[in-house]
């Protein structure tokens, strides 16, 4: 209730500068004061003043009393005329008395200083009693009005007359009325020396204020270079240099107290020790309002080497930013728009940075998820690797990147910033060694090729040397014969053309896109190719593959060569079993498929030597091999390995070692 | 005092706070409201709008003048030489068909009755003016009645600085001032006659002090001051005192202000002591009786100053001699009364009497008469005699003129190294 009273009083208030507040805080309270002074002052100076003219009056009456009771007696009126003329008329006094006149003890007027008929009405207006000693009315002669003294004048105990002196009222109010003016001319005086000193004071107390007020102005509009006094310029004749604004690693010892960060780069001091003396911060003694100045001042000094330090770190990063080998973006989330670019970017991809910036980033990466898909860690310091991304130069040329993306605070909002490397070069390369390497299994895979293709040639050669016999005896060739003879022929024929075709497959170069493929169908290509040969190695093959399965987006043509790999490393490893456990079973192979949640899982397993427990993780690295003969380069797991890492996929070993081993792939299904 | 809340914040609103000039306006205004309580009343008389004194066919003049006791001669005088014009003019058919009457009461010049008799006049017999008043005493005491009464006086017969300084506007003086008077002497004993020690003699009230006054400026004028004063007492003849202090200091000359009577007895005494200054008096001591009251010692040098022109001055002739000439009328009017400086004074007085109420118009008031006074410049009286008014200036005449007594009567001073040869020669 009192607070709420007592805002509403303040609250008119509230648009009102501090000066003015002070100012007139002083001034009502002086005001106050002054009238209550002048108020009283004139009611005790008016009241003396009246009552010390009246006391004249009394003893200008008494000396007529005493001096003109003779003249009474001898009836000498004229030097009683004379008396009472000397003292109504003398000097100043005139001013005071307006009349004088004496009456005998029968009331009747025998002398007066009228120069006119004594009026009638004054006569009796003032009577004194019998026994009064002096009697004062307010009497009115004419038209003017005057204090009636009257004093009896008395020989003995008996009256022989009376005295009145008349003060004239309007002379009276004359001199009250100068004595307020002046008293009120010296109040008016000193309100306007309060005046001005409280303006004066109002002045002092609130101009640093103001001055600290506009100071703070200017910073706010980023302005930072405004002189702060005329001390900073004047102090050593002008050349005063804080080393701490020159060298951004300098340690200050105001800036870099303990508990505070040192400086925004986090330099240790490498200027060695601090000044000793600053001559910028400033503690001066001095009143309240001093040392607030005092400490704005220091505050603007820190804030003004705050600012420099961290201009110096933001051009730091900016250059790494700006000068960074690697194309740099700076994404706004949650729709993956451009916020910012880096020069190696706009280069990279060909675009200028006005219409890079505000560009939806899926334009340049059409794959490119949305970092919430992938994880759903907290912003800041998220990672979302992304490896061989497939992006689109100016111009829709597609090439290789690795992109590696963080979360970030981007003018005050989350971001990504995502860095790109082109590795198009590199994949280039890869498949080239791929490339090598598949050459390598045709080799290996010939002599069963050979024998495959032989086959249907054998079979095609005794179908030809049938019907040649045939024609050279002149034997007629029964109709049913020779349809059965051609049908095999072509049969076989087809079945040469089919392993050429697989072969072919096998040996091509793959695309860099990946495509839909389905697993059973690499999987029946090796078959096809290798199932012979393995035959004669009397290993078998055995196929367990589940039908429907959806499809994975890879290389039809690389699945071909990691599913070669993996046979032709399941053959060694039954081979290598074969030499040191003879008399344990061994000799099969089976490569399943199947589907676990989204996942699209294919295994091939062996009952080999299994792999050693140390070695088992080093199996993939390149040029790594358990084989003891010479013609393996170690590159086949390897290969396999960059393969499904390629497509996305992932590759697991299960294996015991002396019964077998279990490759198992797993590949993302694609939508 | 609350101030408008102004809408924008501090920082915007910063330039419309800073001064506030309209805190010096409310501070203005609260102290004129104080001050307005207090402006002082108008004081204004009521003027009557009939003037008193004045009727169609005569003008009531008042005076009061020593007609009895030890100064009558100069008040009989004084009187008769005015009133022979006055009936002159009267018997002329008045001024604008006005007779002037004059209503003459003694006061044997004692100032008591003199303001006895000016109040009396003014109230009872509502007088128009005051006419020829004697002694400075008496003149002076009723300055306060013409003040407050504000009825114009004319011609008083004394030089006293009082009636001159400060300036009254009904006050007319004719007369040269003992002032003018003392200084003209003083220089004449200094200069022409060589004397340097002068003493002063004195009637004890306020015309001997007047010409104390100016006698002691006109000294320090000249780097001198008195070497003695002696007093004597109004209306008595108590000299032997003053003369023992001023022949004790050895005085060469005597400055004498006072009444006839007095001085003669302070002149016969200092020659039975064998003391032979030369001896100086005003104007207003009067002349002819003087000389009546020294014709037992011829051999003493006394010198008297005139305020106006004596017979043997060439310019007097008219004034004195012309169809309305004083001797003409004073013959005429007072066979009985000789002539005299005194009564030659009354008469120039009734002549700017008649002159100012002649200009007035008919249409006469107090103010109207004042002013009519004030607008004579050069009024002539005798052929090189004029008088002028002005409304700072309110005494006619400053020529004063000096007589020496020869031969029982006191003659025009022509020469003053005729005078000094002689005192030479006594030595």
């Amino acid at each position: 209730m009192v607070r709420a009273l007592q805002q509403a009083m303040y609250k008119p208030f509230r648009g009102v500068s501090l000066k003015n507040k002070i100012f007139f805080s002083i001034l009502v309270v002086i005001l106050i004061i002054s009238a209550a002074i002048a108020f009283l002052a004139r009611w005790i100076l008016v009241s003396s003043l009246i009552s010390e003219l009246e006391l004249r009056g009394i003893a200008i009456a008494r000396t007529i009393a005493e001096r003109g009771s003779s003249y009474i007696l001898d009836g000498n009126y004229p030097e009683l005329l004379s008396l009472i003329f000397d003292e109504a008329k003398l000097k100043e006094r005139q001013h005071l008395v307006s009349y004088i006149f004496i009456s005998d003890r029968d009331e009747q007027v025998i002398s007066h200083t009228l120069t006119r008929r004594f009026p009638e009405a004054l006569r009796l207006a003032n009577r004194v009693g019998p026994g009064e000693s002096k009697s004062v009315r307010l009497c009115t002669l004419d038209d003017r009005r005057a204090y009636d003294i009257a004093i009896p004048i008395t020989q003995g105990i008996y009256r022989i007359g009376t005295v009145h002196v008349g003060l004239n009222k309007n002379h009276i109010d004359q001199l009250i009325a100068k004595l307020r003016s002046t008293f009120l001319g010296f109040i008016s005086l000193i309100i306007v020396i309060i005046f001005v000193i409280s303006l004066r004071l109002a002045k002092y107390i609130t101009m640093p204020i103001s001055k600290l007020t506009r100071i703070s102005d200017e910073l706010s509009k980023g302005n930072f270079d405004i002189q702060l006094d005329q001390v900073q310029a004047t102090a050593a004749g002008g050349t005063l240099e804080c080393p701490a604004l020159a060298d951004a690693d300098f340690p200050c010892r105001y800036l870099d107290a303990e508990g505070r960060p040192t400086g925004i780069a986090g330099a240790p001091p490498a200027g060695g020790e601090a000044c000793r003396e600053c001559p910028f911060f400033r503690h001066q003694k001095g009143d309240e309002v001093a040392q607030l100045a005092d400490s704005f001042y220091n505050m603007i000094w820190s804030i003004r080497l705050y600012r420099r330090r961290l201009n110096e770190s933001e051009e730091k990063y900016r250059s790494l930013f700006d000068h960074g080998p690697d194309p740099i973006f700076v994404l706004g989330e949650p729709d993956l728009t451009i916020l910012d670019a880096n020069p190696r970017a706009l280069e990279v991809y060909g675009f200028g940075k006005a219409e890079l910036i505000g560009k939806p980033f899926r334009e340049l990466a059409p794959d490119q998820r949305p970092p919430e898909a992938a994880e759903g860690g907290p912003p800041a310091g998220r990672l979302m690797d992304n490896p061989r991304a497939l992006h689109f130069k100016r111009g829709h040329k597609p090439f290789y990147v690795n992109l590696h993306a963080s979360g970030i605070t981007y003018k005050g909002r989350p971001a990504i910033i995502v860095a790109t490397t082109d590795i198009t070069e590199m994949i280039e390369k890869d498949a080239q060694l791929i490339q090598a390497s598949k050459m390598k299994s045709l080799g290996e895979m010939s002599a069963g090729i050979a024998h495959e293709l032989n086959q249907p040639l054998n079979a095609i050669k005794m179908g030809s040397d049938y019907l040649g016999l045939m024609v050279e005896k002149g034997r007629e060739i029964p109709r049913e014969h020779l349809h059965q003879v051609v049908a095999e022929m072509g049969t076989q024929v087809e079945r040469a053309a089919e392993i050429i075709t697989t072969l072919r497959a096998f040996g091509r170069k793959a695309d860099l896109a990946l495509e839909r493929v389905r697993l059973d169908k690499p999987i029946q290509a090796v078959y096809s190719l290798v199932r012979r040969q393995f035959e004669l190695d009397n290993i078998h093959i055995e196929l367990q593959l589940a039908p429907g399965l959806p499809p994975v987006m890879a290389h039809d043509n690389r699945l071909q060569q990691v599913f070669f790999n993996l046979v032709a490393n399941a053959r060694d490893a039954i081979g290598e079993k074969r030499e040191r456990l003879p008399e344990a079973p061994a000799g099969r192979i089976v490569i399943r498929t199947g589907q676990r949640n989204d996942l699209v899982v294919a295994e091939v397993q062996d009952d080999g030597i299994g792999i050693a427990e140390g070695v088992r993780d080093k199996i993939f690295e390149p040029f790594f091999s358990t084989k003891e003969s010479s013609h393996d380069m170690g590159l086949g797991l390897a290969i396999t390995y960059g393969i499904v890492k390629d497509c996305g996929g992932q590759i697991h070993i299960d294996s015991r070692e002396g019964e077998g081993t279990t490759f198992r792939l797993s590949f993302t299904a694609a939508a | 005092m609350p101030r408008p809340v102004i809408a924008s914040r501090v920082h915007r609103g910063r330039r419309a706070v800073t001064r506030a000039p309209w805190g010096l306006v409310c501070m203005g205004i609260l102290v004129m409201g104080l001050l307005a309580g207090c402006a002082p009343q108008d004081e204004s008389i009521p003027q009557s709008s009939e003037v008193p004194g004045v009727s169609p066919g005569e003008i009531l003049l008042g005076s009061s003048l020593a007609l009895q006791g030890h100064a009558s001669f100069l008040g009989t005088q004084t009187l008769s030489g005015a009133m022979c014009y006055l009936q002159h003019v009267n018997a002329q058919g008045g001024v604008h068909g006005r007779r002037i009457r004059v209503i003459a009461n003694d006061d044997s010049y004692d100032p008591p009755v003199c303001l006895a008799n000016t109040q009396r006049l003014i109230i009872d017999d509502q007088v128009f003016a005051l006419f020829c008043y004697v002694g400075t005493p008496t003149t002076v005491r009723i300055l306060p009645l013409i003040d407050e009464a504000r009825i114009p006086l004319l011609g008083m017969f004394t030089g006293a600085n009082a009636l001159r300084e400060p300036f009254h506007r009904y006050l007319i003086n004719v007369r040269a001032s003992y002032y003018q008077e003392t200084r003209a002497a003083v220089r004449h004993l200094v200069n022409d006659l060589g004397l340097r020690k002068i003493a002063v003699f004195y009637q004890y009230d306020a015309y001997g002090f007047d010409g104390l006054t100016g006698t002691e400026l006109a000294l320090r004028e000249l780097e001198l001051s008195p070497v003695a004063a002696g007093s004597y007492n109004r209306g008595t003849l108590d000299v032997q005192e003053g003369l023992a202090r001023i022949r004790a200091s050895g005085a060469e000359a005597v400055v004498m202000i006072g009444t006839y009577d007095p001085c003669a007895r302070f002149i016969r005494l200092a020659r039975v002591a064998g003391y032979r200054p030369v001896f100086y008096l005003v104007s207003f001591v009067g002349a002819d009786e003087l000389a009546r009251r020294l014709e037992c010692c011829p051999d003493m040098s006394v010198i008297m100053s005139q305020v106006v022109p004596p017979p043997e001055e060439h310019e007097a002739s008219e004034l004195l001699e012309g169809p309305i000439g004083y001797l003409t009328l004073l013959e005429r009017y007072y066979p009985e009364d000789l002539p005299s400086f005194v009564g030659l004074e009354g008469y120039i007085n009734a002549r700017v009497l008649v002159e100012g109420l002649q200009r007035a118009g008919p249409g006469l008031t107090r103010e109207g008469f004042v002013d009519a006074i004030e607008s004579m410049g050069n009024f002539a009286l005798g052929q090189d005699l004029t008088i002028t008014f002005s409304p700072s200036d309110h005494q006619g005449m400053d020529r004063v003129y000096f007589t020496r007594l020869v031969d029982g009567r006191f003659a025009m001073i022509r020469d003053w190294s005729v005078i000094r040869r002689q005192l030479q020669a006594a030595r």
